[in-house]
């Protein structure tokens, strides 16, 4: 099965803003990202160990939510090119459904292009993806997202 | 960084040392990263190898390579004399009594948990006291841990003020009668803090306690004489010492090796097997079961051949200069709080910028072609005790130059334009 074209238009749009940038403009690009994702209200009640999301060097909370269907999830992090980076992974891959989201491929993460950055590995996009499979599996975190929107 | 009034600095701190020589003898140093000539700064982590220690390495590989201690034949007796040479040459450089007190490890890690395991369960008891610090590494920690565990010892704690200086007042409170073991850093990965190694040794003996010093990141940085210090054991790593990975040391007193079980059983520890029973080769082969890691220790023999003809106290003298330099450039910047500020200590620097995750600075320094590490450095419970969730930590060596902090500060002063 494969993702409808229009559902990773976010996606789309950032594999090419990264694609027409040198290495150091893609970080200051994620870091942009990550101060812009700053000014968006994460709930700070969610930035609490439940929503952590463990293994990483800075911390990372994900939240979660069924809105009509699809997965909506939002994304915080004490350091900002991790908050740049996770703010992409949910500003990608939000309003899929369970099965497109479980299509999501490692390929996709890694056609971000950020490959340049060494610290990918070890903020691990990856890791964000399986997380955030894994949370839309779970029933009890889909009321994440709707309380945080009260 | 050009700045004229600093030029001269940089004169007399590298003169006489010609750090830009011993550079040339690191291959890697010669290289790029996003760019920009490598910074290392990462050596406390592990350093880098110079050319000797991979020549010697490919050559044992290529030209002297078999088993040792085992073959009847020309090439295993040739190389089992130039690795036992490397017994001989470890025992020289931190002047050990004999090499028979000196283990062949895979690193600091494997040489704590082997006294842990052998002398801790043949002599300490449940109720026993041992004694760490306040900045131990996890493998300092943990292996006492299991310990306590499996036979019921009491782990404690010696603490340091907010400058990363041990304090041996309460460090002597805790020798007290159930305190059977004394395991310390003799230099703190994170802080740099260099602990006076003697008094501890001193101490804990008018009490009959015997003492293992971790010399992981102290015996980088300057001379170590176990003698001297009398330590009853002396552990490090080979890999930070410019030698390779997965080779390490661990000194023991004679008479304390020999009354240690084996730690391992396995071939090359045994004196005779049979089925009904098996008798145990003197140390230190008792503690080496299996074939050991011989290209390592030939490389290791390489290494430390290598910085005794420097000197480590040349070495020492050429990084507290850059100890002071850095120190003073990172104390000019308002927004950098350095954690370890111990009259005594190594060229290790531990900061975070304030209103700026260290995970974003190391960052950005990254991107400035420097190496640093960032987060808890393997001592989660001393970051608790500083207070903060991680550092960045700038770890130099001999190879570093006062214009290479000058790229660092640079980069920092760039991070917080990036990052504000
Ligand atoms: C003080 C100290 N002890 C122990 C270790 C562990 O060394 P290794 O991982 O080589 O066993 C390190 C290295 O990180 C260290 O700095």
């Amino acid at each position: 099965m494969s993702i409808p074209a229009e559902k990773l238009a976010q996606y789309d749009e950032y594999v090419e803003a990264l694609d027409l940038l040198d290495e150091e403009s893609r970080f200051e690009y994620i870091i942009d990202i990550g101060k812009r994702a700053a000014k968006t209200p994460f709930p700070e009640d969610c930035m609490d160990d439940a929503h952590l999301m463990h293994g990483c060097m800075s911390k990372v909370w994900i939240i979660h939510g069924l809105v009509d269907g699809t997965h909506q999830f939002r994304g915080q992090s004490d350091a900002i090119i991790v908050k740049g980076l996770v703010s992409m992974m949910v500003g990608s891959f939000s309003g899929l459904s369970s099965d497109e989201l479980a299509d999501v491929t490692l390929d996709q993460i890694r056609g971000l292009n950020l490959g340049a950055l060494t610290m990918q590995r070890q903020v691990g996009m990856m890791a964000m993806l399986k997380h955030m499979q894994k949370l839309s599996k779970r029933t009890d975190s889909a009321a994440d997202i709707s309380a945080a929107a009260e | 960084m050009n700045d004229i009034s600093r030029t001269p600095k940089h004169h007399n701190l590298e003169a006489g040392f010609e750090v830009e020589r011993i550079r040339q003898d690191f291959p890697i140093l010669g290289r790029e990263v996003h760019g920009k000539p490598l910074v290392y700064f990462d050596s406390g982590a592990s350093a880098q190898k110079p050319r000797v220690v991979i020549d010697a390495m490919v050559e044992v590989m290529e030209d002297q390579y078999t088993n040792v201690h085992r073959g009847a034949h020309y090439l295993s007796q040739t190389l089992t004399d130039r690795y036992e040479g490397v017994r001989e040459t470890i025992a020289k450089f931190i002047n050990a009594g004999s090499e028979s007190e000196i283990v062949i490890t895979r690193n600091t890690t494997e040489a704590i948990n082997l006294v842990a395991a052998t002398y801790g369960r043949t002599f300490l008891s449940k109720g026993d006291g041992v004694v760490i610090s306040a900045m131990e590494h996890h493998a300092n920690i943990v292996p006492w841990q299991m310990l306590r565990d499996e036979i019921g010892i009491e782990l404690k704690v010696a603490p340091i003020d907010d400058r990363g200086v041990l304090d041996l007042d309460a460090y002597a409170d805790l020798l007290d009668q159930n305190t059977k073991f004394v395991s310390m850093t003799h230099c703190s990965n994170v802080l740099g803090t260099i602990v006076p190694a003697k008094d501890i040794v001193g101490l804990a003996h008018d009490r009959g306690i015997p003492v293992l010093l971790d010399g992981s990141q102290a015996i980088v940085h300057g001379a170590v004489d176990v003698q001297d210090l009398d330590a009853d054991f002396y552990v490090f790593t080979g890999h930070k010492l410019y030698g390779p990975t997965a080779i390490g040391a661990l000194y023991g007193k004679a008479d304390l090796l020999a009354q240690m079980p084996p730690y391992q059983g396995g071939g090359d520890m045994i004196a005779k097997v049979t089925y009904e029973k098996t008798t145990y080769a003197e140390p230190p082969y008792r503690f080496e079961a299996g074939t050991p890691p011989i290209i390592e220790a030939i490389g290791l023999g390489a290494a430390i051949d290598y910085v005794s003809a420097i000197g480590m106290d040349a070495i020492q003298t050429h990084e507290s200069a850059l100890l002071a330099y850095g120190t003073e450039r990172l104390g000019e910047m308002p927004d950098i709080k350095l954690f370890g500020t111990a009259p005594h200590k190594a060229a290790i620097f531990s900061f975070i910028q304030e209103g700026i995750h260290p995970f974003d600075t190391a960052a950005a320094l990254d991107r400035a072609g420097i190496a640093t590490r960032v987060g808890q450095h393997c001592a989660e419970p001393l970051m608790a005790r500083l207070g903060v969730d991680g550092t960045v930590r700038a770890s130099l060596a001999m190879y570093n130059t006062t214009a290479e902090i000058d790229v660092m500060i640079a980069a920092l002063e760039r991070a917080r334009t990036l990052f504000r």
